[in-house]
C-alpha cells in the first residue's frame, strides 16, 4: 500500500529527527555539567580527571555569589511585581471592553518585539532624565517590563479558559465576591499564575543586554558577572557557577510541577 | 395578545398535579414591568409575572426570546433597565446576586472542578456561616437525597452528565432557597437520559416543595414538566397558561405554532363556520369574525380510506409522508391549503404520496384565534 509506505518512511523519518533534536537542545548544558568536575586548569570537554574544586571555588568565591544573589532578589522582585500588574492588566483586558483596548493589549506585549539594545538605550536615558539611572529600581523597572509581556501572555490564554460561571454559581451560592476570589477565581488560576511566574522568573533571570545597560554601581547580576569574567579569564568555576544555577532553576521547576500537578488532582 | 398581568382562567379543566390550588397561594418570586434594554436590541419588555408559592413554572419560549435573561435578572447577574423583582416579599432589585435568596442550576452545571461532589454542595453553607459539623450533616442530608453519597468523594469531572446535574441541584436546594432557578438543565444529555431524568426532577421538587422557575426551549419538556407555563416571544409574554391551556387553547399565533404539530388556516367565522381564504368550510365553536385563523391539530383529523359524512370530513391528496415508527405524519393538500395528520398502524393502510385520503375531523375539531391574516 502506498499511503502505508509513506507513513513508514515519515515513522523512520521522525525517529531519526526526534533524538537530533533532543540532543541538539540538551548537549550544551550536558557539556557543561561534565565540564564542572574536571580536575583540572582549563574548561574543556572532556573533563581531565574528577573532582568538586570548582564547586568549592565557584561558592567560596564572592563576586560569583553576591551576583547569584543579586539575581535572585532581583528575579523575585521582578516577578512578584509583574504577576500584580499583569493579572490587574489581564484581568481588564479579558473582562472589560473599554476605549483603546487593542491597543493597550499590543502596548504589553512591545517588549517583546522592541529589540532589548533599543528598549535598554531608551531606559537609560529615560532613567538618566528621571534620576533612576545606576539604582536597583531602574534595573528593576527595566526587568518588569521585559518580563510583563509573558505574564500578560499566559494569564490572557488562562482567562480564556477560565470558565466564569463558575463565579457566578459562587455567587449564586452567597460568595461575597472576595471569597469568590479566594476559593473560586484563584484555585482555578493557579496553573497559569505559576506558569507566568515561571516564565517571568527565568526571564529576568537570564537576561543580560538590559542588565548590562542598566546595571548599577557595585552590584551585577550573574549572567553579567559571568559574561565580564569570561572576557578575561576562562576557568572552570564558570562550569560550576553555571551547573549550580541548572541544579536550581530544575528545583524550582520540580517543585511548581508537583504544586501544579497537585493543584489538578484536587 | 394578552396582556401580562392578566391570568388566563383554567375553563374548568383540572392539570394533572392540581395547578388550581396554587392559585390563591403568596407570590415568592413577583416581576412587574420588568425590561432589559441593550445597545441595539431589547431583550425583555414590560414583562410582569408572579410565581406562586410550590408552584413549578415554566418559561418557554425560541433562543433570543429573552427567557434566559429572565432568569438571570432573577439572580442578579444582569441589571434590568427598570422594573422590579421581589423575591419572598423583599426587594432584591439592588441588591448583588450573593444577597439574593435563589438556588440557580446552570445550564453547563457549573461544578467547581477543584473541589470533591461533598465540597460542591458544602460550599454554599460555610457561606451562610455553618458549623462544620452541621455542614457536613447537611451535605450528608442533600446527598441522599439526590442518591449519590456513594460518590462524596468524587471529584465532577468522573461523574457522568446525569450525576452532575444532581450534584449542581443538591449543591442549589442545600441552602433551602426561596426560589430554584433551573437554566436549560437538560439540554447537555441526550434524549433518552433527558427523559428519565425529567420525571426524576419532578420527583424530587415534588418532595422538597421547591417554588422553582425553569426556562427551556424544548416545548414537550415544558409540557411535561410544568404546573404553568409562560410561552415567551421577543422579549414579550405571549401566553401564560397550564400545559393544557397552551395546548389546547393557544392565545395566538405563535403559541399554536410554537407548542405541537399543527396547521394554522386564515379565513373567516361565518355562522358557526370557519371559511378558510383557500376555500374550506369547517364547523367551529365561535362567534363570526372577519378575520380569524383556526388551529388545526393533527389529532383533530383521523385518516380513512372510506368516505365518511360530508361536512366533517375533508377530502385531499397526500403530499408528504414522514414514518415516525408509532405513526406516520401525513400532510394532505384539501383544496388551496394543507392540513396535517397522523396515522397510526391500526388503520392498516399505506399513505403513499399522490393518494386520495378522506379525514373525518373530531367533534371538537380545531381552535380559533381571532385576527388572522388577510
Amino acid at each position: 500500500m502506498q499511503t502505508s509506505a509513506r507513513d513508514r518512511g515519515l515513522a523512520v523519518l521522525g525517529s531519526v529527527v526526534r533524538p537530533v533534536v533532543y540532543i541538539g537542545l540538551s548537549l550544551p548544558a550536558i557539556l557543561i555539567v561534565l565540564a564542572s568536575f574536571t580536575a583540572g586548569d582549563n574548561l574543556r570537554f572532556p573533563p581531565e580527571g574528577f573532582s568538586l574544586r570548582w564547586y568549592s571555588a565557584a561558592i567560596a568565591s564572592e563576586p560569583f555569589m553576591s551576583a547569584l544573589w543579586t539575581s535572585t532578589k532581583l528575579a523575585c522582585i521582578a516577578t512578584a511585581c509583574s504577576l500584580a500588574i499583569g493579572l490587574a492588566a489581564a484581568t481588564a483586558m479579558d473582562r472589560y471592553t473599554f476605549l483603546g483596548r487593542e491597543a493597550f493589549r499590543t502596548l504589553t506585549l512591545s517588549p517583546l518585539i522592541v529589540p532589548m539594545v533599543v528598549l535598554g538605550l531608551g531606559l537609560l536615558q529615560f532613567f538618566a532624565w528621571s534620576g533612576l539611572n545606576q539604582t536597583f529600581y531602574g534595573l528593576l523597572i527595566g526587568h518588569v517590563l521585559i518580563t510583563l509581556p509573558y505574564v500578560v501572555r499566559t494569564l490572557t490564554a488562562g482567562f480564556i479558559l477560565f470558565d466564569k460561571t463558575l463565579e457566578q454559581a459562587a455567587m449564586n451560592l452567597r460568595a461575597h465576591p472576595v471569597t469568590v476570589l479566594r476559593r473560586v477565581t484563584l484555585p482555578l488560576l493557579a496553573p497559569a499564575l505559576i506558569s507566568a511566574a515561571v516564565f517571568a522568573f527565568v526571564t529576568s533571570f537570564g537576561n543580560i543586554t538590559l542588565s548590562v545597560f542598566l546595571g548599577f554601581s557595585g552590584e551585577t547580576t550573574l549572567p553579567v558577572q559571568i559574561f565580564t569574567y569570561v572576557e578575561h579569564n576562562y576557568d572552570p568555576i564558570l562550569a560550576a557557577v553555571s551547573t549550580l544555577v541548572i541544579l536550581v532553576t530544575l528545583i524550582i521547576i520540580a517543585i511548581l510541577e508537583r504544586l501544579i500537578g497537585m493543584e489538578k488532582l484536587a | 395578545m394578552i396582556h401580562p398581568t392578566t391570568t388566563v382562567h383554567p375553563s374548568g379543566t383540572v392539570h394533572d398535579s392540581g395547578v388550581l390550588a396554587h392559585e390563591n397561594l403568596p407570590a415568592v418570586v413577583a416581576l412587574s414591568g420588568l425590561h432589559k434594554a441593550y445597545e441595539n436590541f431589547v431583550a425583555v419588555q414590560d414583562f410582569s409575572l408572579e410565581v406562586k408559592k410550590g408552584e413549578l413554572l415554566c418559561l418557554l419560549g425560541p433562543s433570543g426570546c429573552g427567557k434566559t435573561t429572565t432568569l438571570r435578572m432573577i439572580a442578579g447577574f444582569i441589571t434590568p433597565t427598570s422594573g422590579s423583582i421581589r423575591i419572598a416579599d423583599e426587594d432584591v432589585s439592588q441588591l448583588p446576586p450573593y444577597r439574593r435568596d435563589t438556588g440557580m442550576v446552570f445550564q453547563s452545571y457549573a461544578l467547581f472542578p477543584h473541589m470533591t461532589v461533598a465540597q460542591n454542595v458544602a460550599f454554599g453553607l460555610a457561606n451562610i456561616g455553618m458549623s462544620s459539623a452541621r455542614q457536613r450533616a447537611r451535605v450528608g442530608e442533600m446527598l441522599d437525597l439526590v442518591e449519590l453519597s456513594h460518590l462524596a468523594k468524587r471529584y465532577p469531572r468522573e461523574l457522568s452528565g446525569g450525576q452532575q446535574q444532581r450534584v449542581a441541584l443538591a449543591r442549589a436546594l442545600a441552602l433551602q432557597p426561596a426560589v430554584l432557578l433551573l437554566d436549560e438543565p437538560f439540554s447537555n444529555l441526550d434524549a433518552q437520559l433527558r427523559v428519565r431524568l425529567r420525571q426524576e426532577l419532578r420527583k424530587l421538587i415534588d418532595q422538597v416543595k421547591i417554588t422553582t422557575l425553569f426556562v427551556t426551549h424544548d416545548q414537550e419538556e415544558a409540557l411535561m414538566l410544568a404546573d404553568r407555563i409562560v410561552v415567551m416571544q421577543q422579549g414579550k409574554i405571549e401566553q401564560i397558561g397550564t400545559p393544557r391551556e397552551i395546548y389546547e387553547q393557544p392565545a395566538t399565533r405563535f403559541v399554536a405554532d410554537f407548542i405541537g404539530w399543527c396547521a394554522i388556516l386564515d379565513g373567516a367565522v361565518r355562522n358557526g363556520v370557519f371559511v378558510s381564504h383557500g376555500g374550506l368550510h369547517i364547523p367551529v365553536q365561535a362567534g363570526d369574525q372577519d378575520r380569524a385563523s383556526l388551529v388545526l391539530r393533527p389529532e383533530h383529523l383521523h385518516p380513512s380510506a372510506s368516505g365518511a359524512a360530508p361536512e366533517r370530513a375533508l377530502q385531499g391528496v397526500i403530499e408528504t409522508a414522514d414514518y415516525y415508527g408509532s405513526m406516520t405524519r401525513i400532510g394532505v393538500r384539501v383544496g388551496d391549503e394543507l392540513v396535517l395528520a397522523e396515522a397510526g398502524l391500526e388503520h392498516g393502510m399505506h399513505f403513499e404520496i399522490g393518494s386520495t385520503v378522506t379525514l373525518s375531523l373530531a367533534p371538537h375539531g380545531g381552535t380559533v384565534i381571532p385576527g388572522g391574516q388577510a
